[in-house]
């Protein structure tokens, strides 16, 4: 468990969410600004977005070429975006968790 | 070379082949017919490969084909199909003879041959005439009765249709046949290794036959100019991390300067046969410079020990358990037993070898090709996650193809990681289709334990206390190491009552193999120590070691030895339903004692926890346009029956019939990620998650009346729901204390070992064993039984006969494989209490069915001949020498 943005929200040994749930724009906002994003753009938030709304509907992250595809970004692109990458990058700054292991 | 004619499935074949070509490398690799399988580097010792020639049964991978000329040959794909299947198909179907499926067609070809000479067989018949079959799902006891089920078809005396339950008969408690077993009857599943991929390279891995060294050099010039070779791939040519990181980064995909363990891959040679990339590779020329080998944890922990990873001490994990004040209470007790417990590393034995095919698929949009990965994981999203890290290519996905058996080998990226790579490396399509033996030296194994116990009483034979000092050899790399050390923890005190506790769990880095999930994984290791502790502490007061389990049972409000309190423990009412079995059995024990050959029994109990701390699921299902319901949950069924599961669940919860139900379960573009198959957790926690879904969707339908997709998006609601189930009661130990977070259920068993001992030999025969489970409400009895028969067949193996001695085990002769000889009558008794978080009330048992074993033969055997056996396996050598010590 740690604090951020004024909640306690757990987290997995990598930094991802243990509960989709828990996620909130401004855990993602401070999140973002610990990972080096300098300032947050509305591609930001829609790359987000689809991966929140991906994840609901289909309980895992895209495939990077339904990330590519559903946003219109090359992979460059979006790694563009996000300095720590995609996976530890965006996937984990929208809250979405990491695939559940034997731990 | 010579031309050969002969007659397959009845069609006539011509063949040219060389002198030394065997009957199953036509059958799979020219004629495309895959149903009969390759295990054991074709020495004749698993009968997967058993095919019908010239009305016999023959091991395929025995055969010349030269020697074949004008044979009539028929395979399993002859026999039946899906669709029209034969007989003997359905037997094994609807007896639940299949699990993993990988030897049922060799098991189906061998009763063939034996039914059309003998229509009638009795069991020895049936156990002699496939006794060159291997079974490591089944315990052989649904084998044997699926061939006798089909000599009742195939004289008439019933009908598939009779034996077929019905709808009438409702879903939920009915043995309905598993969704895949009819393909896996008829050779129609595909196993990783029957895909056969246009132009994909071969390989062949060098692996380090010495179990520490430093890398000096390494020469493939020649190698590169062998036939054949598209090239050698080194940890530098590895594009990602070159680390295959489960839970610790410490495993490479391959070594770049230190080999750590006998099996270490160094390099990959990829050719366009196997043949040729396994010449070239004896042309590899690598210069080692051993360096100290840290033998087993003793010398690991020695202070003057080099550590075998640089950032990470070889004592790599320590957790102390405490509950109450263990030393004071040992000292107030009436009676004080402590002996040393050792268990042995040993091998998984999944019949299906390692295997992993990779290959690209285009992208139409001109993004990055994706590779695709095709293996035997149990955990496709969080292994995709794996290797993308690994491999250093992110465009990836896995399917999950049939796997033959796994028993915790596949909770790690085992092939995937070289085949993958070199997929990236020569960008071309892979098969990587290892030996048995070369799948041997590359899987995890069992951790071996070595534990100081000491177990005590007060005078009312009340347990007081029980310490427990476990070293666990780690092996090279961690994989799941202290998640081991925690199960063994969270499960320590077992069945039982024991308000004092004091244990300490280290786990340390060897150079012996790597240790990893193990069907089970820690509770069978420290469940032996347990309970042959309480048979001695039994013995010790003077009391009946049944009832000594039974007053010492743990009770709702009182705590195991996490101090987590249990709210249910239907174990008391277990005990009561074995009771007039044992005192049966010890009767005639007592009559079996005075020859040279003594007969005894032995007790063993647990209580196997389900649904791990924090442990969380997630399922999806979506209505579709028929009304039927498509389920999307990366459920891996290496065996275990998840598909039962999976649609009788969902066919009961939605009231529609079985065949409604159609399951996306092995691709990660299509599925939920739903955690591992391990843990004996899915139909728990993935159950729960789909049943989650579920209710969301029955509601929307409910409230809307809709009975179709298009209806529901009529109505202004989805068609397609998420659901959800979690432990809440998350977190790990208390470091100090190993106090916290446990289970949110457990499953039960008690089982009885009747067996008799060779007091001359040594040799141990198992006559009988009895279990009684309690799983809650049983959703598919085969499957359930299935699982408990394999189990125990599995557990005496473990208690017997099996070890893994790396560079000596290599095969099943050498591995100890049980066979339909050794098997032994079983019964099974079920109580069915409801878990009130278990999905209709459920928990599961794959692995339950194992812990309470080692510790019933290791009883049994000390009931019969007088003699302890505390160091695992009891071979017919250790008893006779604690023999001629008593």
């Amino acid at each position: 468990m740690r604090a951020i943005a004024g909640r306690e929200v757990a987290f997995d040994e990598e930094g991802f969410f243990e509960d989709f749930e828990s996620w909130s724009e401004e855990i993602f906002e401070a999140l973002a600004q610990e990972s080096g994003i300098e300032a947050i753009t509305d591609q930001h938030r829609r790359v987000v977005r689809f991966l929140r709304d991906f994840y609901a509907y289909n309980g895992r992250a895209p495939l990077n070429n339904q990330l590519r595809q559903g946003m219109g970004l090359s992979l460059l692109e979006l790694e563009g975006l996000f300095p720590q990458g995609l996976k530890l990058g965006a996937r984990r700054l929208a809250g979405l968790p990491n695939p559940k292991t034997c731990s | 070379m010579k031309k050969i004619r002969l007659r397959v499935n009845g069609i006539r074949r011509e063949l040219i082949a060389a002198p030394a070509t065997v009957l199953l490398d036509v059958l799979r690799e020219d004629l495309r017919l895959t149903g009969a399988k390759q295990s054991c580097d074709r020495k004749g010792q698993c009968g997967a490969c058993t095919v019908v020639v010239n009305r016999q049964a023959m091991r395929s991978c025995r055969v010349r084909v030269a020697d074949l000329e004008g044979a009539e040959i028929v395979t399993v794909e002859g026999l039946g199909t899906p669709d029209n299947p034969h007989l003997i198909q359905e037997a094994f179907v609807l007896s639940g003879a299949i699990q993993c499926g990988f030897c049922t067609p060799g098991m189906i070809m061998a009763a063939k041959a034996l039914l059309d000479a003998n229509p009638d067989p009795t069991p020895a018949e049936i156990k002699q005439a496939l006794r060159r079959n291997l079974c490591r799902c089944t315990g052989y006891k649904k084998i044997i009765e699926a061939v006798e089920l089909a000599g009742r078809f195939l004289r008439g005396e019933t009908t598939p249709q009779a034996v077929r339950p019905t709808a009438v008969q409702g879903i939920m408690g009915v043995s309905h046949p598993r969704p895949s077993a009819m393909a896996k009857a008829c050779g129609a599943a595909y196993f990783t290794a029957d895909y056969a991929v246009k132009g994909a390279l071969e390989l062949a891995v060098l692996r380090s036959a010495i179990p520490h060294a430093r890398i000096v050099s390494i020469d493939a010039s020649q190698a590169e100019k062998m036939p054949g070779v598209a090239g050698v791939m080194t940890a530098a040519d590895i594009k990602g991390t070159n680390i295959l990181k489960y839970l610790v980064a410490d495993r490479p995909v391959l070594c770049k300067d230190t080999v750590r363990y006998i099996g270490d891959p160094i390099l990959a040679v990829a050719a366009d046969t196997r043949e040729h990339a396994a010449a070239a590779l004896e042309k590899v020329q690598v210069e080692l410079d051993p360096l100290p080998t840290l033998s087993g944890p003793g010398a690991a922990l020695d202070a003057a020990a080099p550590r075998l990873h640089a950032d990470i001490p070889n004592l790599c994990f320590d957790q102390p358990q405490s509950k109450g004040d263990a030393q004071k209470a040992l000292q107030d007790s009436a009676a004080v037993v402590s002996a040393r417990f050792r268990t042995q590393i040993n091998h998984q034995a999944p019949l299906e070898p390692e295997a992993t095919i990779a290959y690209w698929e285009q992208d139409e949009a001109g993004g990055d090709d994706q590779l695709v990965i095709i293996g035997r994981s149990i955990n496709i999203h969080y292994h995709l996650g794996m290797l993308q890290s690994a491999l250093g290519w992110e465009n990836m996905r896995y399917i999950e193809a049939f796997s033959g058996g796994q028993f915790g080998i596949k909770i790690d990226v085992i092939s995937e990681g070289i085949a993958g790579a070199a997929a990236i490396h020569f960008r071309r399509p892979v098969r990587y289709i290892p030996s048995l033996a070369e799948s041997m030296l590359m899987t995890s194994k069992r951790h071996a334990f070595d534990m100081q116990v000491k177990l005590a009483a007060d005078a009312q034979g009340r347990l007081t206390a029980y310490c427990n000092d476990l070293v666990v050899d780690n092996g090279a790399y961690h994989s799941i190491g202290h998640v081991v050390v925690h199960r063994a923890l969270l499960m320590l005190s077992g069945s039982y009552h024991i308000p004092n506790v004091a244990a300490r769990g280290r786990l340390v880095y060897t150079n012996n193999p790597w240790g990893s999930a193990a069907r089970g994984a820690g509770p069978p290791q420290v469940n032996f120590a347990l309970e042959c502790a309480m048979e001695m502490l039994a013995e010790k007061l003077g009391v009946d070691p049944f009832d000594f389990r039974l007053q010492n049972s743990l009770r709702p409000g009182q705590s195991k030895s996490t101090g987590r309190v249990v709210q249910e423990w239907p174990f008391p009412a277990l005990m009561e339903a074995l009771r007039p079995h044992y005192r049966r059995a010890v009767k005639e024990a007592a009559a079996g004692r005075s020859g040279r050959i003594k007969r005894g029994v032995g007790l063993g109990t647990g209580a196997f926890g389900i649904g791990g701390p924090g442990d969380a699921a997630v399922a999806a299902v979506e209505l579709d346009p028929d009304g039927g319901l498509s389920v999307y949950a990366a459920a891996a069924d290496p065996g275990e029956g998840n598909d039962s599961m999976l649609t009788q669940l969902t066919a009961e919860c939605m009231a529609i019939p079985l065949d409604r139900v159609r399951l996306y379960t092995r691709d990660t573009g299509n599925t939920a990620a739903s955690g591992p198959a391990a843990g004996s957790r899915v139909t728990y926690m993935i159950g729960s998650a789909l049943l989650n879904a579920l209710e969301q969707l029955k509601a929307a339908m409910q409230s809307t009346g809709a009975k179709t997709s298009s209806e529901l998006e009529a109505a202004g609601r989805p068609k397609r729901y998420i659901g959800r189930k979690k432990n809440e009661d998350a977190g790990p130990l208390d470091p100090q204390t190993g106090q916290g977070p446990s289970f949110e259920s457990q499953v039960h068993a008690v089982q009885m070992v009747e067996l008799e001992v060779d007091t001359e030999t040594g040799k141990v025969k198992v006559l009988k064993m009895t279990t009684a489970v309690d799983a809650g409400p049983v959703i598919n009895p085969l499957n359930l039984t299935g699982q408990l028969e394999g189990g125990m067949d599995m557990g005496v193996g473990f208690a017997l006969r099996e070890e893994y001695v790396a560079g000596r085990t290599r095969d099943w002769v050498t591995f100890k494989f049980p066979t339909i000889r050794d098997s032994f009558d079983m019964e099974i008794i079920v109580r069915e209490t409801p878990r009130p978080k278990g999905p209709l009330g459920a928990t599961g048992v794959g692995e339950m069915c194992l812990v309470p074993t080692a510790p019933a033969v290791i009883n049994a055997i000390r009931n019969a001949v007088g003699v302890w056996i505390c160091e695992l396996p009891a071979t017919p050598d250790k008893i006779k020498a604690a023999l001629a010590a008593a």
